[in-house]
């Protein structure tokens, strides 16, 4: 008697070996997606390691003007008004009135003209840094390099990622320098790019899911195209807001055109409008899937009632969507947040010290930051690019986090 | 210019309730979707104040000819009618109609209970509200109360008005859907297999519901449960497919009794008496 009949289900015998050989096949698939998901992980744990060893760890200063032959006491001892005396006795007449008339100096804080006091008169210089693994694992080897090639200098632990860093403005020492412009640069740009691409990109998706005939060919080819350009290489984008918003329509985004006279069209407005251009066919595109997504019987439902096509999607349609709709505006706005080559191309400043203050001022956004001192030769430079990728990474998962948030409550008002 | 169906409507309440009011009349009826013919030269007079019961076999275009009543079916790519629907002497098809009135008085429920994802409440209020309702909070409170009375469902969540339609059970979600209906004031009510997603006990609820509501509404019913149809209905249309094409007919309509006891057409009388379909 055979184990089973031709050309029917195995039986006995041979239908346990079956059973364990698909059983076998699907363990070695879900080992495949074990590994595929610890090496997403390890790739991840590498990538911030990478970050906070850098942002952390031992550097060593030298001081060009000894503290001692400026105050009899240690600069940490001594109050605001006496910082303030020494300064204006070891730097000229002019620099010092220079510095009253930027913000004087009875309006500025300690730690402020201690920073002055330390940059201005100590001339502090940082000649070495060393990376948090190293910090923590090999101090003996560090001092005895230090003791080597600079034996003036002065060890400190350091965290590069400080209030200061926060709330400086740019600075050509990496010691001094902030990223108070850039992060105020990014928001800026943030803020306007999503007020400009979320309503068109909304927009677009609905007019395209719930109004356009989908059985024409033009609106076959232009769905098709919008996914296409989905994925155009950024500096493409940053190529046409070029050509574009800064040099054709510089009237308007230099802000001449509302009276603004000290700028040309490399402002906020036209990184933002570059931005939203690349964003809007991610926005549509996802956009576009969480309309799809609500069921038609709300639709029918809302119809069947005698409610007009706009009545239906503005009461059930777009609230049903918009958990989605909010979930790919999420993942196109990061995407922006971390975009750097449309900015370079477009040309946003690498070294500003003022704030930006409207649509029409010049700016600088944090991964600008973070390229431009990566490519710098001084090492501590690199230091500060791993503590400005931090302040990036943080506020990317802050924007996140409120969206999500956001998100859920959207949703649980609704079921 | 819509056509004005408002006027007509407090007629109906004048009207003595004779019994051979007809509702809505179908005169030569055609349905295309596209290239395809879905049904064939349709002609029938829907009393008022009745229960009038499609059946048939499967694909036979019941539902197409339901979703024709309340122009449904202008939502589906390529669909196009011929002929004529009269309500109150007005083709519903003709070019100045405006669809929107269409489904206005004339309500449907859908197979499966597809309530929205908001409160009872709002569930209720929501068609009152976006057909431009007039009057105070205390109004539509009142029109809702009304309304879930309406629908045997008031006594079961007056005290849960502010939760989710979802959270109720299948057969209530149902009579919801009937509420919401009847809480725009429709002559007709269309319902397209309403209780095929409901158990029996739910089932009987709403047909003790259908009883209730056609004292005030015209409901036609597509069924495939042919007990059902019995039960309920006093008018039944059979439909079967158009000789040899795919394009469904009506090919009896008459008293409910007739048809399940002395149907004139031999194929009638096989499909109620279960031999085939």
């Amino acid at each position: 008697m055979s184990a089973h009949t031709p050309g029917g289900l195995p039986e006995g015998q041979a239908a346990t070996e079956n059973l364990r050989g698909r059983h076998r096949f699907g363990l070695a698939w879900q080992a495949w997606f074990l590994l595929a998901t610890c090496i997403g992980i390890i790739g991840l744990t590498a990538l911030l390691y990478n970050i906070v060893d850098r942002a952390f760890g031992y550097m060593a200063y030298e001081d060009k003007v000894a503290v001692a032959t400026v105050s009899d006491r240690p600069l940490d001892e001594l109050s605001q008004p006496e910082l303030v005396a020494i300064l204006q006795k070891k730097i000229s007449k002019g620099a010092f009135n220079k510095l009253d008339k930027e913000q004087p100096f009875t309006s500025r804080s300690r730690d402020d003209v201690y920073a002055l006091v330390v940059e201005r008169v100590i001339q502090r210089k940082v000649v070495e840094t060393w990376s948090l693994t190293e910090s923590l694992t090999n101090r003996a080897k560090i001092e005895a390099e230090l003791a080597e090639d600079h034996p003036q200098a002065t060890l400190e632990f350091r965290s590069w990622l400080t209030v200061g860093f926060l709330t400086n403005p740019m600075s050509s020492q990496a010691e001094y320098a902030g990223v108070r412009t850039a992060i105020l640069g990014s928001l800026w740009l943030i803020a306007i790019t999503i007020l400009i691409a979320l309503p068109i990109g909304v927009g677009a998706a609905i007019y395209l899911q719930e109004y356009a005939d989908h059985g024409t060919w033009i609106n076959r080819i232009i769905e098709t195209n919008i996914y296409n350009l989905a994925g155009v290489p950024s500096i493409v984008y940053g190529i046409l807001g070029l050509a574009i918003f800064v040099r054709a329509l510089e009237a308007f985004s230099s802000g001449a055109l509302f009276g603004v006279t000290d700028s040309n069209g490399r402002t906020i407005i036209s990184a933002a409008m570059t931005m939203a251009l690349l964003i809007l066919p991610l926005i549509i595109v996802n956009a576009q899937e969480a309309i799809k997504a609500v069921p038609d019987s709300l639709r029918q439902a809302a119809y069947g009632l005698g409610a007009t096509k706009w009545q239906t999607i503005w009461s059930h349609v777009l609230p049903n969507a918009l958990p989605g709709i909010l979930t790919g505006s999420i993942l196109a706005v990061s995407r922006a947040i971390g975009e750097t080559a449309p900015l370079i191309v477009i040309g946003a400043s690498t070294f500003i010290t003022v704030d930006p203050d409207g649509l029409f001022s010049k700016f600088t956004a944090l991964p600008i930051q973070i390229y431009n001192w990566t490519s710098r030769p001084q090492g501590e430079f690199r230091n500060i690019a791993a503590a400005a990728i931090l302040v990036l990474l943080l506020m990317l998962l802050t924007l996140n986090a409120t969206a999500i948030g956001l998100r859920n409550r959207f949703s649980r008002r609704l079921y | 210019m819509g056509l004005n169906l408002s006027t007509v409507v407090s007629d109906r309440h004048s009207s003595n309730g004779a019994t051979d009011n007809v509702a809505i009349e179908t005169r030569g009826l055609h349905i295309y979707y596209g290239a395809f013919k879905a049904i064939h030269d349709v002609s029938l007079k829907i009393k008022s104040r009745e229960i009038t019961a499609i059946i048939g076999p499967s694909g036979c275009g019941k539902s197409t000819i339901l979703r024709a009543f309340n122009r449904m079916n202008d939502f589906v790519s390529g669909a196009r009618a011929e002929g004529e629907i009269l309500m109150h002497g007005r083709n519903l098809y003709a070019p100045e109609v405006d669809p929107v009135e269409v489904r206005r008085r004339i309500g449907m429920v859908f197979q499966k209970p597809n309530p929205f994802p908001k409160s009872i409440y709002e569930n209720i209020s929501w068609g009152a509200r976006i057909n431009g309702f007039r009057g105070n909070k205390g109004d539509l409170d009142a029109l809702v109360e009304r309304s879930l009375r309406g629908a045997a469902l008031w006594e079961e969540v007056k005290d849960k008005l502010n939760q989710s339609g979802y959270s109720l059970s299948g057969g209530q979600q149902q009579r919801l859907c009937i509420a919401r209906t009847i809480a725009i004031s429709p002559e007709i009510i269309l319902m397209d297999e309403p209780c095929s997603a409901l158990d029996p006990i739910a089932t009987l609820k709403i047909e003790e519901l259908m009883q209730e509501l056609k004292k005030d509404y015209t409901i036609i019913i597509v069924t495939h449960n042919m007990q059902q149809a019995a039960r309920v209905s006093d008018r039944t249309a059979m439909m079967m497919l158009y000789e040899g094409t795919r394009a469904g007919t009506v090919i009896e309509f008459d008293d409910t009794n007739t048809i399940f006891t002395r149907p004139k057409d031999k194929r009638t009388e096989d499909y109620v008496s279960g031999r085939f379909g």
